[in-house]
This record gives structure tokens, C-alpha cells and sequence, in this order.
């Protein structure tokens, strides 16, 4: 029989995915007897394709005590866990021109007064922290607590310490309903029969919303293309995390960033505004867009023009999933023993470990270290009814 | 970079693609062929790069179908390796003289196979080689792998470098095929009278080789700096190995060792045509119409290999029947060709049965994926192990797609061409599940290596 079948457990948690993995560990570690089920294989999903930079630059002002714990939790996971290349590489935003400097001196001072430590460097300083990055820039802000992890081993690392706590890994086999008894979560249907929980946490990313609806729970969550490239190996030639200077518009306005990977490849992406895009879907996901090919291999040459004999490797392409002020939804959410985790807005492998601590302080009844309002499920439609 | 519009692209320039192409081209259809060999003709038909007239009956042959080719008007693009296809059937390949844009209104793949290794004690070590390679080594340098060559596996193409090697004067020292031989392969044999001059062929020519057997199999290949022996252990008609009855053969130099042949579906995989995975065509195929090699992608066709191992009658009909068909598509003049399309249909369902049964009967024996041991290398890119793969088995993940993720088996410079069937068939021995349901690594853009400087080019003033 392959695991799972039949099963009974106090939790569900469906999809293994980073936030999965993370609220499973927590769940499992606070003594619960966890069931993840994963219709793919463990982080094959958006986690898989993650860049996973553990950071709290330019983010979200109202995030960044929930951002800063967070990136404490993964030091934290990474001295104790095996080896998922932790690396607190920090990370450069560069500028190409002046009229970008209001918006990196007012992060810088936002973050400051949260007791962070960015600054701004002249393109010299920039070389002497990142020495192959010769493009002509304008200026970079500087944040040094920044890290990456390898997205694949730190989903395997969280599941693996998931284990260890008595929760149970089944893959590849869909989660097609949500159960419900008396009003209440009674569990998940699966192809292969139903696993009986009082709990269910649906931490599917983009899949959330439709198995939400089959308890009749509406959630705002919409699927948005993320695409990225890959060099093959080279010597060590990127330090940190380069990425571009947040300008207005948050992501829709377009983004870059850039790093290596230990293996020695090059990772990239840059997504300039009002790229059209191939029609695609979580269910059905197409390759990558010629012009995002050339803006991000264009952004690279920009900043590392030493770069343009590389071998461009592979490309790969994702939907994440996204909320309208790009928040997780995460905490209680419809009929009771229901929890939501998902709505990642592009960054949830840095926020995985704080959705997991809100879900495991929901579910044993305890407060959080930080306000867990900005993500409650419900808080759009208190909005419309207000 | 060059920009091409045609009628239609054919992608392969062996025996399906050149007579898809010079079909459709006859039809009165633009025709380009583009080929990542020197020259056209494929793995079959392999021409010297220099130019040099062939050696080979089978190299004459190939030389005839290119001349033809060209004489009907296809424009031939040699050194050129197809890296990418959106979704608007643009092409983009990169050639030594810089890259090239084909918009063509349709696409015949006809990409051929690769060589089916399995990984097993000793394979990395040099002077270890498929025997594809060591066919190409002989054919294009008119050299041996070795002086003193072990030649192993399954498969007829066996027989075939088996008789290059012989006609090179190099023939070699032993030839070990996995399957036993048995009245089947004569029954098979017998019903398709129009094989057996081959066939006889075949076996004269093996007759050189002093050390011949079958039902054994190479179970390691041992050396340090080089192979210089190998292990051999009996292997039974249900595919179990014998190992306390090993032997070993010494004083060698190389070992070509393989299991046939894999369709190369990276193409047909990113313009999402539909695939299939059947052991006797060598695994995961693209599904085309046999009639008319369209595939389930409007516009997409495919011949010869790709859609199935079969060899190069087989691929040589089924060629000219998507030839035909694409420029019926196109809207070329094909009246009359009706009778001429379900006559090549019949042949290659002929053809196609005997290959077919070849492919079952030689199919891999069930221990194959017993010989990797925990410390065997499987993926080669990335130095990944055997014990590397079980681990995450075992820690829950499972199927190709999760080997590669929490191994990195598959991540590296060749993207799992090589290692893929062989992480299939550990996921299946490991976790329970078929080689289909392992799945494969899904080939994205760019389909090889290319500068990014050639990107750049490719797509700078591209639409979207
Ligand atoms: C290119 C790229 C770069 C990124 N860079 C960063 C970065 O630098 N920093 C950062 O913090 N974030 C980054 N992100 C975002 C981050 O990777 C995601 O926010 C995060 O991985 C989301 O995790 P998840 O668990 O919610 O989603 P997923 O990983 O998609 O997990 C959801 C899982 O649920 C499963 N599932 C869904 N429905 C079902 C069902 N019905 N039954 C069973 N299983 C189901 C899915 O198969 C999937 O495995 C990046 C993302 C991309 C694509």
C-alpha cells in the first residue's frame, strides 16, 4: 500500500511546496500527527523554481518585523538543519540614473528606522563588494543581511525535519476535495480514497483558490507568470544578490535579479513593465517569452558585460500565486479546522517560516511574534463590506 | 542574424528528413532542411565531413538521397543546431557562420535517436563508449575506439558496428548480446522474408569475431586509467542475471556497451506535441498519425526515429509520407498521390511490424538497472550517484522530475539526455512506479548550450 491511503491524522497539509513543508515542520514539531500530500513531486512547483533570496530589502514596510524574524528563523534552521547552502551573500540594487535615488533613499530609510543597516555605495564601492559588476550603474544600495538558500534542499531539508517530527510525505497523489462534517473540516479527498484530519491547511499556491471553492470558500488568490534562465557552470564570478532598485509600481513595474547558484550557474530574470506574455495557466505552462529572454539576458550583459560568451543553459516558467496587496492569505479561513497558507506575491520562500509560525499559533491557540492581521484570509472582504 | 521564410522546415537531415524533404520539395514546396551534423545523412547515412566520397554501400545510398535533395531545390543548412521554437513554429538555430530565424508555415521533425546507456560499475571509465559513438568514430575518423574492442549490449545495430569494425580490419575480440538467441528471433525472422539478406549479411561478418555470445551480459567494466577488462555474468530469457557464473574477459581496450536507441524528443516535447512511452520503440516517442505524420500540434509533423525506434526503412517511408503530406497541407498540388500515400503506408506498417518485433525482443533485460551499484555514477554532469537517487526515494520524493530536483541528476550541462531513462528505471526499481509513470525531463529553451551572445541576437528586436 503506498502511504497515506486511508490515513488518519490531526493535520492535512496539502501541497509540499516551501510553505507546506514549513507549516508542516511547524505542526509536526508542536506535536501533531502530520499528513503532507503533494500532487507533484515535493518543491517541483513554484518552490522548485525559486530563486529564494532570504532578504528584507524593499519589501514591504508593514512586513518587515514578520521579514526580519524570518530571516532569523532561517539562520536559525540552517545551523541546525543539514546543508542547504545558507549562504548570507547581501544584496546590491543598483541604480541607472539619479531620478532613482528618491526611491532607495526613502527604503533605506524606512529599514533604517526598523533597525536594519542598508546604504547607499557609488558604483567604486559596488566593485569592491561585486567585482565583475563593470555596467555603468548609477549607484546600489547595500543590504548586508540578505541570504539565499538552494529553494530545492531547503523543501527538502523542512520536509525531512517535518519527518523526523512523526509527519507523514505523500507525493504525487492530488487532493480533489476538501471534506467537511457537521459544518466542519473533516479532512481531504484524494484519487486514492480519503485521509481523515479536524485540520486541513491548504498550502497549494496557485491551486489554493479551487480547492478552497470545494468548501465553498472564495479566496482572492490569481496565478501570475514568473519565468527565469540559467547559465551552465562557471567559476565563481557573483557574490551577492543584484537586483534592481525598487521603483514605483512594486512588481508590476518590473524587476530584476541575478545571482549563482553554488553549483557554479548563473540564475536571472528581469521582467520589464508591460511585457506581453504567452497565454498560459498553473495547469498548462508555456515556455518562456522571447522578449523576456532578451530583456533579462540584456539586464545581465548590462550589469556583468564580461558575461556574453557564457552558455545560456535553461529557462523555466511558474505561476505563482498572488493576492491584490500581494500578502499571503494565511490563518483560519471558512468552515472551522480550515487553514489557509498561500497567496505568495513573488516572495514567499523568505515568508514560508513566519505563515508556518501564524498557522502554528492559530492552531495552538497561541499569539504570534508579529501582527498577523495583514494576512487574514477574510481581510478584503472586510474592506468591501467597510 | 539570417532570417528565413519558408514553407517548411524540416529539422533532421537523415533518411526521414531528406525524404521528407525532397517529397514536399518535389510537391513545389520552399523547402529548408537544417542539420547539426558537417553534412547531411544522419547516423545511417553518415557522409565524411571533409567530403570525401563514400566508403560504404549504405554511405553511397546517403550520398544519393542528398544529391536528390538538392537537385528538387531544399535548401540544406549543415552545422547548424536547432536551440529554440516558440509557440508561433518560429525556429532559431545557431550555425558557425551566426544564427538563423526560420518562420516556417509547417515543421517536419525528424530529429533521429541517441544511444540508450544504462549506467553500470566502470562506465565512466575512458575507453567506455556506446556503441553509436563507436560506429561515428569509424565512419567519420575511419578509426577503431580500440585495438582490442568488447562489443555489448542488445540490439541488431550491434551486428551493424559489429561489421564496421570487421570491414575496418579491427574486428572485435568479443561480441556479448544480453538476449539469448531463440526460436523466437527466427520466427520473427522468417515472417519478413524481405530482411534476410541483411540478416545474413549481418551474420556473415560477425563471423569474425572469435568470442561470440548471447544471453550474457557485461555486468563492469574494470581499469584505472582505462577499461582493461570486463565482467560478464549469464543473463536468462526473463531478464535475470546469474551472477555467481560471472567470467571475466581481460586484455582489452575498449568496451562499446548500449541498449538500443532513444527517440531525441526535445523538439517535439517543446513545440508540446503529444508523447508516449513504449519499451519496444525505446521508451518516450512522439505519437503522430502513421499515415500522415502529423502530430497532435497543428502544423507539427514527425518522421523516422522520434516517433518510434525503427530503424531506417521504416524512417525512409515514414519521411516521404509527412513529406507528402505537409505540402498536401500547404496546399501544394497532390492530386494523383493518393495511390502513392497508402502504398507507402502499407510498407512502412510492413516495416514498421518487424522492427517493432525486433524492439520487443530485444528489449533491455529486467536486471539492466541492477548493475548501477550505490557508489555507481548516474548522473554524469553532476557527479550524482545511484545511493544520491535512492535517498531521495526515501526521503518521499519520487519520479524523474523529483530526482532531478532534490539530486540534481539531470541539472547539468546535458540537461539528463543521458542519465534520464536511467533515473526512470531507478525511480521504477525504487519506488514501485512504471518507467512512464517516472516521467522525463522536459526539454525547455534553449535545447543546447548556445552563447548568450547568440541569444541576445536572436531575440533583440523579436515580438513578443
Ligand atoms: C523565478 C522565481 C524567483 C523567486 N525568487 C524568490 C526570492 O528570491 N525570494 C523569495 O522569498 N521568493 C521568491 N520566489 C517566490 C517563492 O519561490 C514562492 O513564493 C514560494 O516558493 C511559494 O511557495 P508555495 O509553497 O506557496 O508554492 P508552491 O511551491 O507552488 O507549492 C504549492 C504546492 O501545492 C501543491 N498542490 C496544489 N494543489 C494541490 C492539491 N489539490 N493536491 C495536492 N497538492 C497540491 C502543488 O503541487 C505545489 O507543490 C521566486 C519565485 C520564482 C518563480
Amino acid at each position: 500500500m503506498k502511504p497515506g491511503a486511508g490515513m488518519k491524522a490531526d493535520a492535512v497539509v496539502v501541497g509540499a511546496g516551501v510553505v507546506g513543508a514549513a507549516v508542516a515542520r511547524a505542526l509536526a514539531v508542536s506535536g501533531r500527527r502530520v499528513v503532507i500530500v503533494e500532487q507533484g513531486v515535493p518543491g517541483g512547483a513554484v518552490s522548485g523554481a525559486s530563486l529564494a533570496c532570504i532578504g528584507t530589502h524593499m519589501m514591504d514596510e508593514d512586513e518587515l518585523p514578520l521579514l526580519k524574524w524570518c530571516c532569523d528563523e532561517w539562520a536559525a534552521f540552517a545551523s541546525v538543519a543539514p546543508d542547504f547552502e545558507y549562504s548570507r551573500c547581501g544584496q546590491l540594487r543598483f541604480l541607472k540614473q539619479e531620478s532613482e535615488r528618491r526611491s532607495a533613499d526613502e527604503w533605506i530609510g524606512i529599514e533604517t528606522a526598523a533597525g536594519l543597516s542598508p546604504t547607499l555605495l557609488d558604483p567604486d564601492a559596488v566593485r569592491r563588494i561585486e567585482p565583475e559588476l563593470t555596467g555603468p550603474i548609477h549607484a546600489a544600495t547595500w543590504s548586508p543581511n540578505s541570504a539565499v538558500v538552494n529553494p530545492f534542499l531547503a523543501v527538502r531539508r523542512l520536509l525531512e525535519a517535518a519527518q523526523a517530527a512523526g509527519a507523514t510525505l505523500v507525493s504525487r497523489r492530488p487532493v480533489t476535495a476538501l471534506r467537511l462534517a457537521g459544518g466542519r473540516i473533516a479532512g481531504v479527498e484524494t484519487a486514492e480514497g480519503p485521509i481523515e484530519a479536524g485540520i486541513v491547511v491548504l498550502a497549494g499556491g496557485p491551486w489554493t483558490a479551487k480547492l478552497a471553492a470545494t468548501a465553498g470558500v472564495d479566496l482572492p488568490i490569481v496565478p501570475r507568470k514568473a519565468q527565469c534562465l540559467a547559465t551552465v557552470s562557471v567559476p565563481p564570478s557573483i557574490r551577492t544578490v543584484v537586483g534592481a532598485c525598487k521603483a514605483e509600481g512594486g512588481v508590476d513595474a518590473g524587476y530584476t535579479q541575478i545571482q549563482q547558484a553554488m553549483s557554479g550557474q548563473i540564475l536571472f530574470n528581469t521582467v520589464l513593465e508591460g511585457g506581453v506574455t504567452a497565454a498560459g495557466s498553473p495547469d498548462d505552462i508555456p515556455e518562456v517569452d522571447r522578449a523576456f529572454i532578451r530583456d533579462s539576458v540584456a539586464t545581465l550583459l548590462f550589469l556583468f558585460p564580461a558575461f556574453v560568451q557564457i552558455d545560456l543553459l535553461r529557462s523555466w516558467v511558474r505561476y505563482e500565486a498572488v493576492t491584490p496587496d500581494d500578502r499571503f492569505l494565511t490563518g483560519p479561513a471558512g468552515p472551522d479546522g480550515l487553514f489557509i497558507a498561500a497567496g505568495d506575491g513573488g516572495t514567499g520562500f523568505v515568508r514560508s517560516l513566519g505563515m508556518a509560525r501564524i498557522i502554528a499559533d492559530f492552531v495552538g491557540g497561541r499569539e504570534s511574534p508579529f501582527r498577523r492581521d495583514l494576512y487574514d484570509p477574510a481581510r478584503f472582504d472586510m474592506k468591501a463590506a467597510a | 542574424m539570417r532570417r528565413i521564410d519558408t514553407d517548411l522546415l524540416v529539422v533532421g537531415g537523415g533518411p526521414a528528413g531528406l525524404e521528407a524533404a525532397r517529397a514536399a520539395a518535389e510537391a513545389g514546396i520552399a523547402v529548408d532542411l537544417v542539420d547539426a551534423g558537417f553534412r547531411p545523412g544522419g547516423q545511417y547515412w553518415m557522409q565524411d565531413p571533409t567530403g570525401a566520397p563514400p566508403l560504404s554501400a549504405q554511405g553511397s545510398k546517403g550520398a544519393a538521397a542528398i544529391a536528390k535533395a538538392q537537385a528538387t531545390g531544399v535548401a540544406f543548412h549543415s552545422g547548424a543546431e536547432v536551440f529554440a521554437a516558440f509557440p508561433d513554429r518560429r525556429v532559431l538555430a545557431n550555425a558557425a557562420d551566426g544564427p538563423i530565424e526560420f518562420t516556417p508555415r509547417a515543421i517536419i521533425v525528424a530529429t533521429g535517436a541517441h544511444d540508450r546507456a544504462m549506467p553500470f560499475p566502470g562506465w565512466t571509465l575512458p575507453g567506455v563508449m556506446t556503441p553509436g559513438a563507436g560506429q561515428r568514430l569509424a565512419k567519420l575518423g575511419g578509426t577503431s575506439a580500440g585495438e582490442r574492442v568488447v562489443l555489448a549490449g542488445s540490439g541488431p545495430f550491434l551486428m551493424a558496428v559489429a561489421e564496421t569494425l570487421v570491414k575496418l580490419g579491427k574486428p572485435p575480440v568479443a561480441l556479448i548480446e544480453a538476449r539469448p538467441t531463440d526460436s523466437a528471433i527466427i520466427a520473427h525472422l522468417a515472417r519478413h522474408p524481405g530482411r534476410w539478406r541483411e540478416a545474413a549479411r549481418l551474420l556473415a561478418g560477425a563471423r569474425a569475431i572469435p568470442e561470440r555470445r548471447s544471453g550474457w551480459i557485461v555486468t563492469e567494466a574494470i581499469g584505472s586509467e582505462r577499461v582493461t577488462a570486463v565482467r560478464i555474468a549469464p543473463v536468462d530469457r526473463s531478464g535475470r542475471i546469474d551472477r555467481a557464473r560471472s567470467e571475466t574477459i581481460g586484455g582489452i581496450d575498449a568496451l562499446l556497451v548500449g541498449w538500443g536507441f532513444r527517440p531525441m524528443i526535445e523538439l517535439t516535447a517543446l513545440l508540446r506535441c503529444r508523447h508516449e512511452h513504449d519499451p519496444a520503440l525505446g521508451g518516450w516517442h512522439c505519437v503522430t498519425d502513421r499515415a500522415s505524420g502529423r502530430t497532435s500540434v497543428e502544423g507539427v509533423y514527425a518522421a523516422g526515429e522520434v516517433t518510434g525506434i525503427a530503424g531506417a526503412v521504416p524512417a525512409r517511408l515514414s519521411g516521404r509520407l509527412a513529406g507528402l503530406s505537409a505540402a498536401a497541407d500547404l496546399g501544394a498540388d497532390t492530386a494523383g498521390d493518393e495511390g502513392e500515400r497508402a502504398s507507402l503506408a502499407e510498407q512502412l506498417a510492413r516495416a514498421r511490424a518487424f522492427s517493432d518485433g525486433l524492439g520487443r525482443l530485444y528489449a533491455p533485460p529486467a536486471d539492466l538497472v541492477t548493475l548501477a551499484r550505490d557508489d555507481t555514477v548516474v548522473c554524469r554532469c553532476e557527479e550524482i550517484t545511484r545511493a544520491d537517487i535512492a535517498a531521495a526515494f526515501a526521503d518521499g520524493t519520487d519520479a524523474v522530475a523529483g530526482a532531478k530536483i532534490w539530486t540534481r541528476a539531470g541539472m547539468g550541462r546535458c540537461q539528463g539526455r543521458i542519465c534520464g531513462a536511467a533515473v526512470a528505471a531507478i525511480a521504477a526499481a525504487e519506488t514501485g512506479i512504471t518507467p512512464r509513470e517516472a516521467g522525463f525531463n522536459p526539454p525547455r529553451i534553449p535545447l543546447r548550450p548556445v552563447p548568450l551572445s547568440v541569444v541576445l541576437e536572436t531575440t533583440r528586436d523579436g515580438q513578443e
